[in-house]
């Protein structure tokens, strides 16, 4: 499923943290990955953050469960609209 | 007598088996966020195997070796679990030898992870008592090491980079998750240490 808009966070929440996350990864958010890697959803943790994803070349990424997209990378982060 | 002098620290073992590609870890030149791609998954990884070689490149204070080190330990603590309390006897020795260089900035990488390991696995500050004699004598000699500027700024305050502070933090990390013997082990090696439960 192709997403119909693009906007930028403007400041931090959970949902901004995760998109990081799989941004990170090289995934615009947990849609795409869902569809790729054919799973139901990302390995979480307990607080709802993202905690492992696997990359498109196969190799995985592990995540704190701390946050991590920091404030400069906010506005970097994108939230897609479907 | 140069009890804070730097000592140079060894060839480590981690940088031979970084550079001969042992580690399964991907080699990016652009480090995204500060990760690390592991090639296998974390939870499948022989602890016994890669910790202990994570942990000897504490040491290291050059790139890339210091900063897969570092991360490495991170990831493989923050998620190995129950798999950390078995290795605990195999890090002492890595450990005891990143704290003895005294550099600072070894010294102050070291000191964070004692902090992170206390709290990665249930028993593990319980483990980690009877290697106190090993640990503690370097967190004895540098424990008032910090910078008198008068009202001027000292930057390692904001940076977490104070030895001083992160001693006094990594004793009381010992002392919480230690059990009941760790206060009065701390204060053998630590004679002025006191206690952050008591009263």
């Amino acid at each position: 499923m192709q997403p119909k808009s693009m906007t930028r966070a403007k400041k931090w929440d959970e949902v901004v943290e995760n998109a990081y996350r799989f941004q990170l990864a090289g995934y615009r958010d947990e849609e795409e990955y869902r569809s790729v890697k054919q799973v139901d959803s990302a390995e979480k943790w307990d607080n709802g953050f993202v905690k492992k994803l696997q990359r498109k070349d196969g190799c995985f990424y592990y995540y704190n469960k701390a946050r991590e997209c920091s404030d400069k990378d906010v506005p970097k982060t994108k939230l897609y609209n479907y | 007598a140069g009890a804070f002098k730097e000592r140079p620290a060894k060839p480590t073992a981690f940088r031979k088996f970084y550079e001969r590609g042992d580690f399964p870890i991907a080699l990016e030149h652009d480090t995204k966020g500060n990760k690390i791609a592991w090639k296998v998954e974390i939870e499948k990884l022989d602890y016994h195997h890669y910790l202990p070689l994570f942990f000897d490149g504490l040491c290291e204070t050059t790139h890339p070796y210091e900063f897969f080190a570092r991360q490495g330990v991170h990831d493989m603590l923050e998620h190995g679990g129950s798999k950390i309390l078995p290795v605990i006897p195999q890090l002492i020795i890595p450990i005891k030898n990143a704290l003895n260089t005294r550099n600072r900035q070894v010294v102050c990488t070291t000191l964070k992870v004692l902090q992170h390991l206390v709290v990665s696995g249930e028993m593990v500050g319980e483990a980690l008592v009877p290697y106190y004699r090993q640990i503690l004598p370097i967190l004895n000699i540098f424990k008032n090491m910090n910078l008198n500027s008068g009202d001027g700024i000292d930057y390692s305050q904001q940076k977490r980079e104070n030895i001083g502070d992160l001693i006094q933090e990594t004793l009381e990390a010992f002392e919480r998750h230690g059990g009941e013997d760790a206060f009065i082990n701390i204060k053998y090696m630590v004679p002025t240490y006191e206690s952050c439960m008591l009263n």
